[in-house]
């Protein structure tokens, strides 16, 4: 065994390994110097973007990967169900692994200038990676409890986070809120993960989905599950905590914060896709269940999309209305998650067509979480670098920055038309995918996408009116472009929403089906573990 | 291996019929000013301007001075004006004309033109926030407003029509493609339900349209006689010379988005012609087509109604014209499942004897 | 190779290719540019004639000419205040009624999923 396969063999826990480790080491080395420390931690992170290279193309060409901890064999012999923690990756988590990765070295390359004059920036960097690690963790796990811990990371290093301006009051009602809310809904998740646990004295996934009867019990520990997992990403009416988080942590920060966020979204597909993945078409009820998870996912999703847009488009914050915005996209995720179960329950017994629709969907909701995250990202930053140059976000205070702020006029205009969909930038290609497969569940669903789509082009329009253009006013007179490392974080990003924007087939063919696939199919998720099943 | 003659020949087609339509739709969209102008002067018992006066005011326009005011971001302000035009014009590749297929045929489709659409309207919004001027602000909000109103009614057109097509055709990949729509007119599809909504819907395009072209009654972004023509207030010169030739291209290319809706008919096939006469006939008459969709949606609408104030408009349109899609929508839907149930309920073609 | 970049995105109900459209716009533009530049460029600067049109008032401070972010959208906001009076009063800042909403999806699920 060569270096290059030891390394494939063991990339599952490594990376989660070197950011942990990363986290631990980096007060240490900002004994030093802040130059080193900050080198340190993006190379570090560097290194972990490589292994999820190594990683996704291994699974990406030879199929779903299992890593069990303390043991070189697959599984221990002489025992039918797995009992060790377990990794496992299929395709949606080589998806979802890329866009956290993408996140957090953005986010480290932002913060070298952003935090410059904060200080108890050791810690930061340490807070920063943890969450990397817990957000990698959650993506990465086959196993239930695990994913608890994990969230539970997420959950407690995000509110220390989210409080890092310790001075401002919004930014610690904000913490607070976001940790009674995140604990009580894991704490329903752990309810939920012991209910599992009594019935079938399993916590992996595989094992779980494989034995699943969808009981009584079962459908409880459903609702908790899905309830909590879609409160962790924001989805309406319970996505309050979500703009006060957004809006009152450091623009660095919330970059993360959205990656976390998707990492519920990610529990959710997995509870919903591998755990009940067999029994979306049960038919020993009235309904399918997979139908009435579609119908109150899609409702939730398209109340979601309402409510987000109409609230930004009222607020005079631009972190506020970026942070309701994100509600919005969040909406239009599971607008074509819930569209795809729908149609799945509708395709039975001769209705193929539906499947179709609802597989393109599904195609255009992945990409969609790819998509949002890099839009709603660089909207954020430059809101982080308009507080930087300005000291303020409120619209009504700011104007003219157009004339000393060019460049991130620039980025702000390419974050406007992505985010509202504009052809021919990302978001447009997979809300195309969306409104093109939802309409053929119901018209209203693909009606009331495309006039929240426009919509949201108003809400950023007001934003480039109120902070960028008009008259020079006297009291910002002598702002100056953020630095260059800010500058180099937005580009970044920028050319990543240009460059899928137009090639979106390349992104779509290797990455998104691929994930799609991994979703739709419950059966190879759970052999890979249970063996035959 | 790429066909790289197949490819270069495309790309010269797509070169050349570019310009082409950019130079149709400014000569096309300035003549139909011109009698758009002439026909309403006529019935306010007017004489009216001779029908080339377009040509002469864009003329005018490019001989006077282009100021860029004080408060104004430069770029920002001077380039609004252009991405509006190019943006109107790339929209024209997208639609069929005459008989003539689209010439971005495979390569976007009607989503791809309501996103378009919006790009003039955005540019104009821009461009009159960038000017730095109370009435401009206040003009160029009211156009934003007014652009989130109509294009609700506008979405509901185009779903309902991609969905019954789909529901018919199940089959077909492309039932959002402007070639796909025009070649399957749906008048005959229907039954007697249907086509009620089917006229539902035209009219509510009828009535889109003058906001879509910000004329009277729903021209309060600019609005000569309060805020002082609004969002170009600032503009002058070759600028405003130019928003005024994305005004004509607009027109013709929401009048032609009418025709591919619910009048693709083509009259070629009733005198047995083919090739470059077939073309030239239908030609023709889609342009007389597109006349009669500018007079009805525009100059008659214009004439004899005075214009709305802004929570006006955008009551109107998210209640009222949304409403009435919404139930040609409802009337379309019905249409399908009666024919599902019942045999007697018959596409309105096989009862009148064509089909 | 060239072709997967090449390639149309296909959705099941239409197609969309950027490219096309990228070089449509880039012909258009040089195009409109030529047109543009037939016309006049000049302008007296620092004349009277930059000066923001007010209907012959003179020009207020230049923190009064900036319009605020507040104030946009009136027309929208106020055609749809019956809707935005709920959503307010949706958003009011009350932890405990932000955990209100949670118990109330809960119970709701419970009733169609456990239910039914």
């Amino acid at each position: 065994m060569n270096w290059f396969e030891l390394i494939t063999l063991h990339s599952p826990p490594l990376i989660v390994a070197v950011p942990l480790l990363t986290a631990f080491l980096t007060p240490l080395v900002s004994k030093i110097n802040e130059i080193v420390r900050n080198l340190f931690v993006l190379i570090m992170l560097c290194i972990t973007g490589l292994l999820v290279l190594i990683l996704g193309y291994d699974v990406l060409t030879n199929g779903i990967r299992t890593y069990v901890f303390g043991g070189g064999a697959p599984l221990p012999s002489g025992m039918n169900i797995p009992v060790r923690i377990m990794f496992e990756i299929d395709s949606m988590t080589i998806f979802m692994v890329i866009i956290t990765i993408i996140l957090a070295i953005i986010c480290i390359l932002y913060s070298w200038s952003f935090m410059k004059d904060q200080d108890g920036l050791d810690k930061y960097y340490t807070i920063i990676l943890l969450l990397v690690t817990s957000i990698f963790g959650m993506e990465l796990t086959g196993d239930l409890f695990n994913f608890f811990v994990f969230l539970e990371i997420s959950c407690i290093t995000s509110c220390a986070l989210i409080a890092f301006y310790v001075h401002k009051k919004e930014s610690l009602d904000a913490a607070f809120k976001y940790i009674v809310i995140s604990s009580i809904g894991a704490l329903f998740i752990l309810f939920a993960i012991g209910l599992l646990y009594a019935q079938y004295n399993a916590l992996n996934m595989a094992t779980i989905a494989n034995a699943i009867q969808f009981t009584f019990f079962d459908k409880i520990v459903l609702v908790l599950l899905v309830t909590g997992l879609a409160m962790k990403s924001g989805l309406a009416p319970m996505h309050m905590w979500l703009p006060d988080a957004y809006s009152s942590s450091p623009a660095s920060v919330t970059f993360i914060l959205v990656g976390a966020t998707l990492a519920g979204l990610y529990g959710g597909l997995r509870v919903i896709f591998t755990i009940y993945g067999n029994q979306l078409l049960n038919t020993g009820f009235t309904f399918y269940p997979g139908l009435l998870i579609g119908i109150i996912i899609t409702t939730l999703g398209v109340l979601s999309i309402f409510i987000g847009v109409f609230m930004a488009l009222k607020r005079s914050d631009f972190k506020k209305m970026i942070a309701y915005t994100a509600v919005a996209e969040i909406g239009y995720m599971f607008l074509a998650i819930g569209s795809y179960l729908i149609g799945l329950a509708l395709s039975v017994p001769d209705n193929p067509q539906m499947l179709v629709a609802g597989t393109y969907a599904l195609k255009g909701g992945l990409f969609h979480i790819l998509n949002d995250a890099l839009d709603i990202g660089l909207l954020f930053l430059v809101a982080g670098a308009v507080y930087y140059a300005t000291k303020q976000t409120s619209l009504n205070s700011l104007g003219g920055l157009a004339r000393n702020m060019k460049y991130t006029t620039i980025f702000f205009l390419i974050g406007l038309l992505a985010v509202s969909g504009m052809p021919p930038m990302n978001g447009f290609a997979s809300k195309l995918l969306i409104y093109q497969s939802t309409y053929q569940i119901s018209p209203i669903l693909s009606i009331i996408a495309i006039i929240c789509s426009i919509m949201l082009l108003a809400v950023f329009v007001k934003v480039f009116q109120s902070i960028f253009l008009g008259p020079e006013i006297p009291s910002l007179k002598n702002v100056k472009e953020v630095p260059k490392s800010m500058l180099a974080a937005m580009a970044l990003v920028a050319c990543i929403i240009i460059f899928i924007g137009l090639f979106p087939n390349i992104i779509i063919d290797n990455l998104v089906t691929p994930a799609a696939e991994a979703l739709q199919n419950t059966t190879s998720y759970i052999s890979t573990i249970v063996g035959g099943a | 291996m790429v066909n790289m003659a197949g490819f270069s020949l495309e790309f010269l087609l797509l070169v050349v019929g570019t310009i082409g339509l950019a130079l149709f739709g400014i000569f096309f969209g300035l003549i139909y000013k011109g009698i758009d102008r002439k026909l309403s002067a006529h019935m306010q018992g007017r004489i009216g301007p001779p029908i080339r006066q377009p040509f002469r005011d864009v003329v005018k326009l490019f001989t006077k001075e282009n100021i860029v005011p004080d408060n104004a971001i430069a770029w920002v302000f001077n380039w609004a004006p252009i991405i509006g035009l190019v943006g109107t014009i790339s929209i024209l590749l997208y639609l069929p004309i005459g008989s003539i297929n689209p010439i971005a045929n495979t390569s976007g489709d009607l989503i791809i033109v309501l996103y378009l659409l919006m790009i003039p309207s955005l540019a104009m919004v821009i461009g009159g926030f960038a000017s730095g001027s109370i009435y401009a602000t206040v003009g160029a909000q009211r156009e934003m407003a007014t652009m989130i109103a109509y294009e609700f009614p506008f979405a509901i057109i185009i779903v309902t029509i991609a969905w019954i097509l789909k529901t018919i055709n199940i089959e077909a990949t492309n039932v959002f493609s402007l070639s796909f729509i025009a070649a399957n007119p749906l008048w005959g599809n229907l039954g007697i339900l249907g086509f009620i909504g089917f006229i539902i819907l035209l009219l509510v395009l009828v009535i889109v349209t003058p906001a879509e072209l910000s004329k009277i009654p729903f021209d309060s972004p600019e609005a000569e006689t309060e805020i002082a023509g609004g969002l170009l207030a600032e503009y002058s010169g070759r600028n405003l010379g130019i928003f005024y030739l994305t005004d004509a291209v607009k027109t013709v290319v929401m009048a032609s988005i009418i025709v591919a809706l619910f009048f693709p008919y083509n009259i070629s096939g009733f005198f047995g012609l083919n090739n470059i006469p077939a073309i030239a006939v239908d030609f023709v008459f889609y342009l007389i087509k597109v006349l009669f969709v500018i007079l009805f949606s525009v100059t008659l609408i214009r004439v004899a109604i005075a214009r709305l104030k802004i929570d006006q408009i955008v009551g109107i349109y998210w209640l009222w014209i949304t409403l009435l899609g919404l139930v040609g929508l409802i009337c379309i839907m019905w249409d399908y499942q009666m024919m599902l149930r019942y045999e007697f309920y018959k596409p309105i073609f096989s009862i009148l004897g064509l089909q | 190779m060239i072709d997967t970049f090449l390639k149309s995105l296909e959705t099941g109900s239409g197609f969309w290719n950027p490219l096309v459209l990228g070089l449509a716009i880039i012909i258009a533009l040089l195009l409109i540019y030529i047109i543009r530049g037939f016309g006049k460029k000049d302008y007296k600067k620092g004349t009277e004639q930059t000066k923001a049109f007010l209907s012959g008032n003179p020009e207020y401070s230049k923190d009064e000419m900036h319009i605020k972010g507040k104030n946009l959208y009136w027309g929208f906001t106020q055609a749809l205040k019956s809707v935005y009076n709920v959503l307010e009063k949706m958003h009011n800042g009350n932890t405990s009624d932000y955990v209100l909403w949670f118990v109330i999806i809960i119970g709701a699920l419970f009733i169609i999923i456990g239910v039914i």
